[in-house]
């Protein structure tokens, strides 16, 4: 039932590193970093869904009756800790695309263009 | 009871300086340089309260945010837990950044918005001392992001200067590859044990080998071995330490790095206590060892002051996770060892370029020389610190290369491994290879002729020398009462790594530990002597194996047609032809230019990798990451 979302994630995974090593232009390498990225956030917030389970509000004696960490295998709520992480590595995400887009613009003045192969200074 | 909140007090206080610093400090750098100052020396001052507690008398302090404790053996809140590996890894954290902000309050004065420095430079210490600290995986990966943002931005910081940008654009890309692995490989875990806190992954995973496992210690190695910058992972390095400003630079050398280091330490040993197997040792010690012998070599290629440190760095650090990937006692001693002192000999090295870059503007070896006259102070500063990473008695750096080529040779000795025999050796050639490539630069700096443009140089201002005499000192006295420093804080701490028990008892409850089958690997203390005949016996025949290798290299010249004037690059033509260009000469930087046109092959071959371009960087993230999760996946069932 959550297949298909893993599938999903680490095709995106994939196809945002390939975008990484394969594309040549800064802007598509920055694409696939955030790819990447939203792969990885996509697998998190599968790993804690419960199909047909509840929103996350309970007592001790709820979760000590039905939750599948003490042993009971129950799935009556949707684990909330995989969407705290989501929504913090969404915002990590952000910030990552914005600066290195920033880094991009500044790059482009420097060198007048946006091609990997000749963004090669420093070598050696 | 107090002192159970400094560290978290500690991290808050960097994060708040950075802060103040942000909101308060456009147009006030006095303002900016005082906060930094002295949120060092209290973060310094706090850290250094525990260390008594943590480390002379073994306890491990477990702070859960919030007083969110365990409830029925799982642990739902986010925890802080120091125990006294922690603690020594944030006493090299806070030392470097004292040191730091000291030597920045001139050095950074000929910059624009420098409030912009030291927000970041506060940030970035501050994530830093909290990865080191913390107990919680998703936290570490949190502390983890802020460290390599915050990096890249101090590495751009002065953008107008040659590469900066470039070498912040290749960190960021490779960086956040190395996050986002890590990151997965977090969700992994969760996925397979429903828990964050490390304490509690440490006692499910210990008999629990499962393919997710493996997967997530696969991609947690490599995004973790990114922040290390081992080889393959270290092109990035040695760019923005570069470029950075370079009290950046021995930040970034002294801490940054280390909390990889630190990170994968806790990963193999800790979290999944997988170092008593055989092909992990085997990964660790590879990797370690390609590390030294790739970092050293592109070393001595180098023609700035700053990029060869940085391979120099990078080469050094391959020491620390050969020896903690040896996986015994004495192996993880040398290891915390060598990690110290790399912080203390590397970290005076870049302060002292830092300080020829302030002097003269240039940090090109073939512009620069005969600075000994100009700078005296400095040169013995930097002849302390060359002196060290060398590995010449009796400063520091003897000691722990010493124990690093002991341990390494037990461990060949005890399971007659042939394998770690050849590591031995070529950690000797590596510290041969580092000696050579000092002898190069202290030539080429300070010694030898000093051009014309240079004649007005004058000796860097007190405020900067007086990190680099700190430093200096410490390297003599570390490497003077090494059996000090052993008993006091190397074995405390070599214990806590091989002691997973007490770190999940005292997070998690006692027995908690016993109860999920989690045995320490070993518990035998590291004994070791550095006047032991014996071994003496055992360095000469590695010294003569080491030299055995080098005459090999060499037959296929001899005996060959003498190069002459016509047939050789006109440069060196000196040597052979007299008379044919009589003003060439080979400057101090180009010492050893002879053993460059040997392995001319190998040299060509390595500049090839380096080839600066952002995709193929990335292309051998990727490859590591497939070695190493094939790897696993044959050896760890």
């Amino acid at each position: 039932m959550m297949t298909v979302n893993y599938v999903a994630s680490a095709i995106l995974v994939v196809m945002g590193l390939y975008t990484i090593i394969n594309d040549k232009n800064l802007i598509k390498v920055v694409l696939g970093l955030g790819i990447v990225d939203y792969g990885v956030n996509l697998f998190i917030v599968s790993v804690g869904y419960n199909m047909g389970g509840t929103a996350p509000i309970f007592s001790i004696s709820d979760i000590m009756a039905n939750s599948v960490l003490f042993g009971n295998g129950g799935a009556f709520f949707v684990d909330p800790v995989p969407q705290a992480l989501t929504l913090t590595s969404i915002v990590i995400g952000a910030c990552v695309d914005a600066m290195a887009l920033s880094l991009v613009v500044k790059l482009y003045q420097q060198y007048k263009t946006t091609n990997t192969d000749e963004i090669r200074r420093l070598r050696g | 009871m107090s002192y159970v909140h400094f560290p978290v007090i500690a991290v808050m206080s960097l994060f708040l300086g950075a802060f103040v610093c942000a909101i308060f400090g456009k147009n006030h750098d006095k303002l900016c340089k005082a906060v930094g100052v002295l949120d060092a020396a209290w973060v310094f001052a706090l850290i250094a309260l525990i260390v008594k507690p943590v480390v002379f008398d073994g306890e491990i302090i477990s702070y859960w945010m919030g007083n969110w404790s365990p409830i029925k053996g799982w642990a739902i809140g986010i925890g802080y837990e120091i125990d006294a590996l922690g603690a020594f890894f944030a006493l090299i954290v806070v030392f470097t950044v004292l040191m730091s902000v000291i030597y920045s309050i001139r050095y950074m004065d000929r910059d624009d918005d420098i409030y912009n420095y030291y927000t970041l430079l506060l940030m970035m210490s501050g994530s830093v001392l909290g990865l080191v600290l913390t107990g919680d995986v998703f936290n570490m990966f949190i502390m983890i992001e802020i460290m390599t943002f915050t990096a890249v931005g101090l590495t751009c910081f002065r953008n107008r200067s040659f590469g900066a940008l470039e070498a912040g654009f290749k960190y960021l890309v490779i960086g956040s590859m190395g996050s986002s692995m890590t990151l997965l490989g977090i969700a992994l875990l969760y996925a397979q044990c429903h828990t964050l806190n490390m304490a509690q992954l440490a006692s499910i995973l210990v008999n629990n080998t499962t393919p997710t496992s493996v997967l997530a210690l696969a991609l947690m190695f490599t995004g973790l071995g990114v922040k290390a910058y081992i080889v393959p992972f270290h092109m990035p390095a040695a760019d923005s330490y570069a470029v950075a400003p370079t009290s950046v630079s021995m930040v970034f050398s002294g801490m940054v790095n280390k909390a990889g280091v630190y990170a994968i330490i806790r990963l193999v040993y800790i979290l999944f206590n997988t170092m008593d197997k055989g092909s992990m040792q085997v990964l660790l010690t590879a990797f370690g060892a390609v590390t030294m012998f790739v970092g050293v070599t592109m070393a001595l290629a180098q023609h700035d002051f700053k990029r060869l440190l940085a391979f120099h760095s990078i080469s050094q650090i391959g020491y620390v996770i050969t020896a903690i990937g040896l996986g015994s006692a004495l192996g993880v001693t040398a290891g915390l060892f060598h990690a110290l002192n790399h912080t203390l000999f590397k970290g005076l090295l870049f302060l002292c370029a830092g300080a020829v870059l302030y002097a003269t503007g240039t940090t090109n070896l073939d512009k620069l020389g005969g600075l000994s006259k100009k700078m005296p102070k400095t040169t013995i500063c930097f002849l302390v610190g060359a002196f060290s990473i060398a590995g010449m008695p009796p400063f520091n750096g003897f000691a722990s290369k010493w124990m690093v080529y002991q341990a390494a040779f037990e461990k060949a000795v005890e399971g007659g491994h042939i394998y770690f025999a050849f590591i031995t050796v070529v950690a000797v050639v590596v510290s041969v290879m580092t000696l050579a490539s000092f002898i190069k630069v202290t030539q080429a700096v300070f010694f030898g002729q000093c051009p014309i443009e240079l004649q007005k140089t004058e000796e860097v201002p007190f405020s900067m020398r007086l990190p680099m005499w700190i430093m200096s000192a410490l390297c003599l006295l570390v490497g003077v009462f090494y059996d000090f420093v052993n008993k006091w804080f190397l074995a405390p701490a070599t214990n806590a790594v091989l002691n997973a028990t007490n770190y999940i008892d005292k997070m998690m409850g006692n027995g908690y530990a016993a109860a999920a089958g989690v045995e320490n690997i070993q518990v035998a203390p590291a004994a070791f002597s550095f006047w032991n005949p014996l071994t003496w016996l055992v360095l000469f025949v590695v010294v003569f194996a080491a030299v055995a290798i080098v005459i090999l290299t060499g037959k296929k010249s001899r005996g060959a047609v003498l190069e002459t004037a016509e047939n050789v690059d006109g440069k060196y033509a000196t040597f052979f032809g007299g008379e044919a260009s009589p003003f060439s000469h080979v400057s101090g930087s180009d010492l050893f230019w002879g053993f460059k046109k040997d392995w001319k092959g190998y040299f060509s071959f390595m500049d090839n990798l380096h080839s600066g371009i952002v995709n193929d960087y990335a292309l051998w993230v990727v490859v590591a990451l497939a070695i190493v999760t094939v790897w696993f996946n044959v050896f760890m069932k």
